[in-house]
């Protein structure tokens, strides 16, 4: 940049010196290059290849699903217990809402979310998309001043249970994360379950990162040996559960830093 | 024994128990964290996460491979001073300087400008890199930790470790003396020879002395010449015929 300007003088000079020979010094003594002053900015990220889908916003999602004949279900605690076997990768987007522990969303989390999403992003640059199924499991309650027995109670809404590494929604688009970050911040402290904005740089050093601990962890008793190999008849107060994650979480709730 | 013990364990018949446990199904918990087993608990603490020991920090150590800045006007400044000193002195011994303060050093510098002798600092930076390229580039590893060049025209090998013998925190590393790498040991046996003066003397009284005997036996009586001559031949003859015997 400065070297450009400098030329640009050198040239102006040059012009100076071919019209008069008093020129180039007066020029000269009172041209000063104020690099104090000069920016260098960044060079914008290029987004030619990045093509936008029709419908940009996010869609609306079925507060019931549509089914010939409602059945009641067990709590199925399982369902959010652990990490996320599906939608835990990126797909079309660039950002992120992923959860860190289990939890339902409930139809309202889902309206809240959609609402905010589509009303703040920008839909002629940004796109958003589910990456959750609309609320399938049906919770039942008992109805107000009704007396407890006479069976299980009516289905009263249904949720969409959600594991730990879930994305929720992801965004894509033209856009950088500051751009949108702030948009999905307001929305990951709604919901009913710790969740964190993720780019799909942060989600795999994330990954990353907890590979390599469990490469370099310097601690030689792990909890997958230990649980294993029953030393001590541990797994008398293991569960199952245990022995999938390897003390990696309890319930619904992800223990961080664990291995 | 096992029906002793059976006996004693077995409660009264007819007797019920005071206090009756009801036993519930285990609950389903979502809202928070299920109180741990105090066995998983000691469990969890024993296989926590140990991350490696963290090495030094990047900038602990300086880089293996850091050639200095060449286009540094100061630098090349400093490294044609180099050049000339190379050139021009004829004694370059490098000393380490271990934290001596500023007082002890003009003291030194004085003693030594008695003898002619000059105190150069070079950055080992500056040093090292001109080493490098130069004929000198084994004297590379005297240069490590704060270093000081004592140069002089003549070789004054002696007046330089006398001086140095006064100030105990500089340490003699090696030199360079005449073109020729000595370390500080060459250096002390290099001060006990005598002057190049002296030597000299010394060959050319020897190389006179033969003339100078030859030429007294040739002025002497020719009889005693002759008896010296005879006595010679004899000694000769005896000595080949003691080698033929032999």
């Amino acid at each position: 940049m400065i070297s450009f300007i400098k030329a640009a003088v050198g040239g102006l000079a040059g012009v100076c010196r071919a019209q008069g020979h008093q020129g180039p010094l007066t020029l000269h003594s009172h041209l000063k290059v104020l690099s104090a002053g000069l920016k260098t900015y960044e060079i914008p990220p290029n987004y030619t290849d990045v093509v936008l889908p029709e419908k940009p916003k996010l869609k609306f999602m079925n507060k019931v699903p549509n089914l010939k004949k409602a059945k009641k279900e067990m709590k199925k605690l399982r369902d959010i217990q652990g990490p996320a076997k599906a939608a835990n990768t990126f797909t079309s987007g660039q950002y992120a809402i992923v959860a860190m522990g289990g939890g339902y969303l409930h139809w309202g989390h889902i309206e809240m979310i959609r609402l905010t999403i589509n009303r703040k992003m920008d839909s002629r640059t940004t796109f958003a998309r589910w990456r959750i199924n609309s609320p399938y499991k049906p919770i039942t309650r008992k109805g107000l001043g009704q007396r407890m027995g006479g069976g299980k109670g009516a289905i009263d809404h249904y949720v969409t249970p959600v594991r730990y590494g879930r994305l929720i929604i992801e965004v894509g688009g033209k856009v950088e994360l500051g751009e949108v970050e702030h948009i999905l911040i307001e929305v990951a402290k709604k919901l009913p379950f710790p969740a964190k904005v993720m780019s799909r740089e942060s989600l795999a050093a994330m990954q990353k990162e907890q590979a390599d601990m469990e490469q370099n962890n310097q601690n030689p008793w792990t909890f997958k040996e230990i649980a294993h190999g029953n030393m001590l008849g541990i797994r008398k107060v293991l569960s199952p559960f245990d022995l999938h994650n390897h003390g990696r979480f309890t319930g619904k709730f992800h223990l961080p830093r664990r291995v | 024994m096992a029906a002793t013990l059976c006996i004693k364990l077995l409660p009264k018949q007819g007797w019920l128990p005071l206090t009756q446990t009801v036993r519930h199904g285990s609950k389903a918990v979502t809202r928070h964290k299920k109180p741990m087993h105090i066995l998983k608990q000691k469990l969890m603490a024993v296989t926590k996460y140990i991350p490696p020991p963290r090495g030094a920090p990047a900038d602990a150590y300086p880089p293996q491979s850091k050639r200095v800045q060449e286009g540094n006007p100061l630098i090349l400044v400093m490294r044609r001073d180099l050049k000339k000193v190379f050139q021009d002195y004829k004694m370059i011994a490098v000393v380490q300087n271990s934290a001596s303060n500023a007082e002890d050093m003009m003291v030194l510098k004085h003693r030594l400008h008695k003898h002619g002798i000059t105190v150069k600092f070079f950055p080992n930076q500056v040093m090292l890199s001109f080493l490098m390229d130069s004929v000198y580039r084994n004297m590379a590893p005297l240069f490590i930790g704060p270093t000081v060049l004592f140069v002089s025209k003549e070789p004054k090998a002696k007046e330089m470790l006398t001086t140095l013998r006064a100030s105990p925190q500089m340490t003699l590393l090696g030199a360079c003396i005449d073109n020729t790498l000595l370390s500080a040991e060459g250096v002390a046996s290099y001060s006990k020879l005598p002057s190049v003066t002296v030597v000299q003397g010394e060959v050319v009284s020897g190389l006179t002395m033969l003339t100078s005997r030859t030429a007294a036996l040739l002025q002497r009586h020719p009889a005693h010449l002759s008896a010296l001559l005879q006595q010679y031949v004899k000694q000769q003859s005896s000595g080949d015929r003691a080698d033929e015997a032999t």
